[in-house]
């Protein structure tokens, strides 16, 4: 049959396959149907009571706990992780045979060496950047990918597709994936937080943290040290005695009603549910006592600066390990806000030296910080540090400025922690950055290396919704095995 | 998975071998003599049970099995010809020793025993395979499915025999009919997303006529809360929102008529298939508002989408990828989407079938139209007059004009023409822009002087290399640069204006290469009239002077009708100050004549499909990559749907009207299966087909696929009317029946899909806050129109903050929210309110302790716990326990318990009516449909 249909094609022979009929459906029995329901259920099974119980992995788990760095607007790899010397030398020369590369924004000029001097770091020697430089001392605990590509070069789809795994809005975010299959270990606080930059929420918002077409219970919460979790607190009108006289006078109405449906689940459900949120309001206000700290490690994040925002997202980044180190599993550290021309996030087309040393200077020492402290205290055995952004930028300027252009061919990520080779590179630019040419890596191999770390095999976690068995990695995803102990 | 698809294999396979082979000539037989048929007996089996992984796409264990050369390319010991037993394919195949299911296929069934016969016997004959035959993977399920099987015929004569048979199969029984309480409720709740008053409920608890109930059913039909309640169903299907999504999330102001459209549709009863028909070519019958169906979903704005081909590409086939899954899944249940990169998987619609579908929206655009009907017709009425009223304050304004010899105003498209002179530099000083923006031209053209037209030449462009500069550049970035001025393009899909950085006076200089003599220059607006120069000199630097030499002024120009700067900013030296305000007083007045006529020309717009005459073609695109077109296509329905009865060439219109025929033809397969199980889904919980958006393989098999059959076959007989389907659903036993659960029966069937009760569940979030507003005696009743905010803001970026309490406006049902996609709703989006990001046919139904703190601690459940307390104390007065009985009538249709009523008086007592007003919102009962 050719591949296109030309009009008038001919009628297939209907009566040939018509002919069955659904009789064959007619009796299906009850267990058959409850086999099958079961057979699609490869996904974990959720107890409506208890949604955040923990539940066990594929098998057995390098990391418990996640902790996602992502930097919103796209962060230049060229100028801060992956070093090209070339690039150095051929400085305000045209790119070799891309000479009139047409980008995101339009027409490209000439090749841009980076804008920060890179140095050798660590035992390791990784030549990294100026413009990161405490991160740059950790440089032996991490494990960089350099060949990360996107499929999209606008923010929105490209950012949702690092985190749902799909351009589309609308999908769950890897945070609920990990929530739904594993559950938590801490029951008294929310299993997967979302926590927004002090400047702003990150591009594509709440995409980032959405259940998409899972069960709400596995939406990440929203908060921060400067933005507490929605009605967590008692109306101020209400003495604490009001507020438990109504919390026990409807315990007893659910029960009454609960007892006349005996053995229904998801009024047993949300009657645990509000025993929950009792503990939570008990236990978050602890969680978030970020003036227990003492000094010494307020001052390693940087939560001492002068700088506000750098003061507020080191705060984030406290936040973050307290979180971790209670049991949180999955917990979204955002740095940087929405689309303003860079001027609150790594969207750096037009002046990207003033913009950058600002951003820089809010990211690196508390990113730093956050690496130093979970290893002082252990936690960076049990728990994964991710460090991410949507795309890279272009080698060059764009003409006529003083920025680059977005970059979705080649850019890096990395991973420290738990499980991870440290101190090793992986991938390869080409010799400008433009391009990943050297063990690509795609953001499904991204996500299938981090849920395969939390042991989880990306190919069996699935939820059905509109036709597919569903995965964060989609149909595609290899766990990149060369960066892991 | 059961049965049907496996005990088709055969055919299967079989068919997608025929069809392989069209493209063959002459394909040979192998071996005779071992009376095998590559094409009829090898390639089936392969096709079945291996190409599924090893197929050109996947290539999994990076090989594909689609020619016996990329076979043996792999591996030359994967086929050895003639010896069977040391060829791999065939001795994978084999269980194991152990008894083992053997090593291949790793997915799904292992050969049979005579297929791998078959196999080793090809081999061993020398596994020949027909020159140029390439195989594909086979999807699971083929023409014979059941859901493209015409409907069965009826074999019980109401609803209830089919339902009990099932059980009595099982072993189970109905439960007994609900109490009358519970049943008003029920049906309140289902039909119009409302509790019954207390005053309802007495009704028709105390109402002896037998038929009591089928009067209330009547009644809740006719109330115009049904449509307001089943819209929501539709909307969630087709993830209907008013914003564009990604990103940017901007408004789509003029959407709400779409919804406005579907609360009527339901409300009339319109038949289903004019209500299809409509949503896809409402355009031929006067109904635009319908086309609103067809751009639900989210797409990206052009200025969000990258300049190079691939993205602009990218982004249109994402444009039309929503609408075919919004068609596909929508209305026949099909996941036609799963095909745009390869054959789909699991049905029987290969990638050419997607395509050729997308032919038919090839003319389609997303963006407002105009909506035609009485409104329309009221505004073109009044179009005559407009135009009069603009004629004649055209004409004042042009008297005073000539009076004051003032020249006309400038263009958007300017040419000033001067004498000729050689000049080095040409620079503009704009003074002051039409509306005080920051000044913006998208190109400044210089003109070299001739007689000789063909030897003139703008000598400003970049490329004629002279160098631009300007007073500033806004941002900092390329998309507002000087460069911009003298690019030679002024296409907005490929090239950007200049625009300062700063409001105010602003310059540009070019310098020629070389001094040239000139006599003209043409400047192109800039970003918007906004930002049009109003007031401004161009100069040139002369061969002979260091001066400046002025070639042309605006000192003496009329302003343009869009000119909108006060009176004392306008310099027109040569006029009094009393003229001047004249002039600007009738300005204004045509300004507004003008809009109004605009307006009312354009008519009332709604945010709905519209569509080019001239359809762009379509194209196969290889796996999917828009960057890698094939042949061409033309419009079709995937075959396994038949075919379009459509001429050659057919024009846009006649696209779309085929298909709207198609879909609504009384013998559909698919369009009256698929909405009946959605009915059926809103009335008890879950469908027939629990997956409602998917009757293809990877669906869930019916529970009572006759059931369906018979109902979607009583639904077209009854003229596709969905009220008359609700009536008789509702009259069923099934339906009334009692929701306790039984012990024995909950061990049999514990998520009561076989009915033996009416299954009870947690109510919707629409349901939980009209609910409340309705306890509270708030529920505005106001319908239709431009949605209430639940957030700061009705789109853009994000940082949405959330708004805590409302006054009546908020207070209108909440599907009059104006809906903001990707942005979940406070308190209530929590209760799984679709995010409108991807088709939501059926909601969880989660229960978390997120919705716990919002319903305990929010101002918005206080607030309305306080007006209930309020509306009990003004009703009852201050009788404790009538507060009490009457708070649980308004609730939970019920009298409390003397237990209740003795435990919540305490409460009454100790801390106030309001507290057991927060209680009744926060408790089980209230939120659940029992």
């Amino acid at each position: 049959m050719k591949h296109f249909k030309k009009l008038g094609r001919p009628m297939l022979d209907r009566r040939s396959f018509l002919s069955g009929s659904v009789q064959g459906l007619a009796g299906i029995a009850l267990t058959k149907l409850m086999a099958e329901e079961r057979a699609r259920a490869a996904s974990p099974k959720i107890d409506a009571a208890n949604p955040y119980a923990p539940r066990q992995p594929h098998f057995e788990a390098k990391a418990k706990n996640v902790i996602v760095v992502f930097c919103s607007g796209a962060l230049s790899h060229v100028d801060t992780f992956d070093y090209k010397p070339e690039l150095i030398r051929h400085h305000g020369k045209p790119m070799p045979g891309s000479e009139e590369l047409i980008s995101f924004q339009g027409p490209n000029g000439n090749l841009t060496q980076p804008l920060w001097k890179f140095r050798p770091r660590g035992q390791s020697g990784k030549m990294i950047s100026d413009l990161v430089p405490h991160i740059g001392e950790m440089a032996d605990e991490i494990s960089f990918i350099h060949s990360l590509t996107n499929t999209s070069n606008t923010h929105g789809p490209a950012v949702n597709l690092m985190n749902t795994g799909f351009t589309f809005d609308g999908f769950p975010s890897m945070g609920a994936w990990v929530n739904f299959a594993l559950g938590s270990e801490n029951q008294n606080l929310p299993a997967f937080v979302a926590i927004e930059d002090p400047r702003g929420n990150p591009v594509s918002g709440p995409n980032n943290w959405a259940n998409g077409f899972l069960p709400a219970s596995f939406q990440g919460t929203p908060f921060s040290s400067t933005k507490p979790i929605r009605y967590l607190d008692r109306p101020a009108a209400f003495s604490s005695d009001t507020d438990q006289a109504a919390s026990e006078a409807l315990r007893f109405l659910d029960e009454q009603n609960a007892a006349r449906y005996p053995g229904d689940e998801e009024l047993a459900a949300r009657i645990s549910s509000y025993e929950l949120a009792g503990r939570m309001q008990l236990s978050v206000p602890e969680a978030v006592d970020l003036d227990s700290e003492p000094g010494h490690i307020r001052k390693l994040y940087g939560a001492d600066s002068a700088n506000e925002d750098k003061a507020a997202f080191a705060k984030n980044c406290i936040l973050a390990r307290r979180l971790v180190e209670r049991g949180v599993r999955f917990v979204q550290l955002f740095n940087g806000a929405y689309a303003t021309m860079g001027r609150l996030n790594w969207d750096g087309h037009g002046a990207m030296k003033e913009q950058y040393d600002i951003h820089g200077e809010i990211l690196d020492q508390p990113v730093a910080g956050l690496l130093k402290d979970l290893k002082q205290r252990g936690l960076l055995d049990e728990t994964l540090v991710v460090f991410a952004t949507e795309f890279g930028r272009m080698p060059m300027f764009q003409m006529g400025t003083q920025g680059r252009d977005h970059n979705p061919h080649g850019f890096t990520g990395w991973l420290a922690g738990a499980g991870v080779k440290p101190g090793v590179s992986y991938g390869r630019t080409d010799e400008f950055g433009f391009k990943a040419v050297e063990d690509v890596a795609t953001p499904h191999d991204f996500h299938a290396t981090i849920l395969h770390l939390l042991g989880l095999d990306h190919e069996r976690l699935t939820y059905y919704h509109n036709g597919i068995e569903r995965r964060l990695t989609n149909v595609h995803g290899h766990v990149i095995r060369d960066i892991l102990t | 998975m059961t049965a049907p698809g496996k005990t088709f294999r055969l055919t299967i396979a079989a068919f997608l071998v025929a069809r392989s082979l069209i493209a063959i000539n002459g394909a040979s037989e192998v071996d005779q003599a071992i009376g095998l048929s590559f094409e009829k007996d090898i390639a089936p089996i392969l096709e079945a049970k291996c190409l599924g992984c090893h197929n050109p796409n996947q290539q999994e264990g990076d090989f594909s099995m689609a020619t016996l050369e990329a076979i043996q390319t792999a591996d030359e010991e994967y086929v050895i010809p003639g010896n069977a037993e040391e060829s791999m394919l065939y001795w994978i195949t084999l269980p194991l020793d152990d008894g083992e299911a053997p090593e291949m296929p790793e997915e799904g069934d292992a050969l049979t025993e005579e297929e791998t016969k078959a196999l080793a016997a090809w081999i061993d004959a020398g596994a020949e395979w027909p020159g140029g035959l390439v195989l594909k993977e086979a999807s699971k399920a083929d023409e014979s499915w059941w859901s493209y099987q015409p409907l069965s015929k009826p074999k019980h004569a109401s609803l209830d025999a089919y339902i009990e048979s099932t059980l009595k199969t099982n072993g189970l029984t109905l439960n007994p009919e609900a109490d009358r309480r519970t049943l008003i409720r029920r049906v309140s709740l289902d039909l119009t997303g409302l509790p019954p008053t207390p005053e309802e409920v007495e009704a028709f608890v105390t109402n002896p006529d037998p038929q009591a109930y089928k009067n209330l059913v009547e009644r809740l039909l006719a109330s115009p809360r049904y449509g307001e309640r089943w819209a929501q169903h539709w909307l969630d299907v087709i993830r209907w929102a008013e914003t564009v999504g990604f990103e940017t999330n901007f408004l789509r102001s003029n959407a709400w008529p779409y919804r406005d459209w579907v609360i009527a549709a339901f409300n009339d009863d319109k038949p289903y298939d004019q209500f299809i028909f409509e949503q896809i070519a409402g355009d031929t019958v006067g109904e635009d508002a319908a086309l609103g169906f067809l751009v639900a979903g989210p797409a990206n704005l052009p200025g969000q989408i990258g300049r190079d081909e691939a993205a602009m590409r990218n982004a249109r086939q994402d444009e039309l990828d929503e609408v075919l899954r919004t068609v596909g899944q929508g209305v026949l249940g099909i996941t036609v989407g799963c095909a745009r990169c390869h054959d789909h998987k699991f049905d029987p619609i290969e990638q050419s079938d997607y395509y050729s579908m997308q032919a038919i929206f090839a003319g389609l655009k997303y963006g407002d139209r105009r909506k035609r009907g009485s409104e329309n017709d009221d505004w073109s009425a009044r179009v005559p007059a407009a135009k009069t009223k603009r004629d004649v304050a055209k004409t004042e304004l042009e008297s005073l004009r000539s009076e004051h010899q003032l020249r006309k105003p400038l263009d958007t498209i300017h040419t000033e023409t001067f004498a000729p002179i050689e000049a080095r530099s040409i620079r503009m000083r704009i003074a002051a822009t039409e509306f005080g923006s920051a000044a913006s031209l998208y190109e400044f053209e210089v003109w070299s002087s001739s007689d000789n037209e063909s030897d003139r030449f703008n000598v400003a462009l970049a490329s004629n290399g002279s160098q631009v500069s300007a007073s500033s550049y806004a941002l900092m970035n390329q998309s507002r640069h000087f460069d911009n001025l003298v690019d030679g393009t002024v296409d907005k899909r490929q090239a950007y204006p200049w625009i300062a950085n700063e409001t105010g006076p602003a310059w540009l200089r070019i310098e020629f290469t070389d001094a040239t003599i000139i006599d003209q220059v043409i400047w192109h607006q800039g970003r918007s009239s906004r930002d049009l120069p109003a007031e401004y000199v161009i100069e040139v630097l002369p061969t002979d002077s260091e001066e400046w030499r002025e070639v042309s002024h605006t000192r003496d120009r009329l302003p343009r009708t869009s000119d909108t700067r006060k009176v004392e900013d306008i310099d027109l030296p040569s006029i009094g100050l009393d003229a001047k305000k004249s002039i600007v007083e009738k300005i204004r007045a045509l300004r507004s004549a003008e809009r109004e006529l605009a307006r009312l020309s354009a008519g009332p717009q709604v945010y709905a499909a519209s569509f080019a005459a001239e359809p762009e073609a379509t194209y196969m695109l290889r796996r999917g990559d828009s960057m890698q077109r094939q042949d061409e296509v033309v419009p079709a329905i995937p075959a396994v749907l038949g075919q379009l009865e459509i001429s050659d060439g057919a024009a846009e219109e006649e696209r779309r009207l085929a298909l709207a025929h198609h879909l609504t033809q009384p013998e559909h397969p698919l369009t009256a299966r698929v909405i009946v199980n959605r009915v059926w889904q809103h009335h008890f919980g879950t469908g027939l087909i629990e997956t409602s958006s998917d009757f293809g393989y990877m669906g869930s098999a019916p529970s009572h696929p006759e059931l369906l059959d018979w109902l979607a076959g009583r639904f077209v007989a009854d003229g596709w009317s969905l009220k008359k389907l609700h009536r008789l659903i509702l009259a069923s036993k099934t339906f009334v029946q009692s929701s306790i659960p039984r012990k024995e029966a909950l061990e049999i069937d514990a998520d009561s899909r076989l009915l033996w009760r009416y299954p009870p569940r947690r109510i919707e979030a629409e349901t939980l806050r009209d609910s409340i507003l309705s306890a509270s005696g708030k529920l505005h009743f106001e319908m239709g129109g431009p949605g209430f905010d639940f957030f700061n803001q009705r789109g853009g970026l994000t940082d949405y903050v959330p708004k805590e309490t409302f006054e009546e406006e908020g207070w209108r049902r909440m599907i009059y929210a104006h809906k903001i996609r990707m942005v979940s709703v406070d308190i209530f989006g929590a209760f799984d309110c679709p995010d409108a990001g991807q088709m939501k046919p059926k909601r969880p139904r989660s229960i978390t302790p997120v919705q716990s703190l919002g319903l305990l601690n929010s101002p918005f459940v206080n607030r309305q716990a306080g007006f209930f307390a309020e509306r009990l104390q003004r009703e009852m007065g201050d009788d404790r326990g009538a507060q009490i009985d009457r708070a649980f009538a308004i609730a939970f249709s019920r009298e409390a318990s003397p237990a209740e009523r003795e435990r919540l008086s305490v409460l009454v007592d100790d801390h106030g009516l309001e507290q057991v007003c927060r209680v009744i919102f926060n408790s089980s009962e209230f939120a659940f449909l029992q």
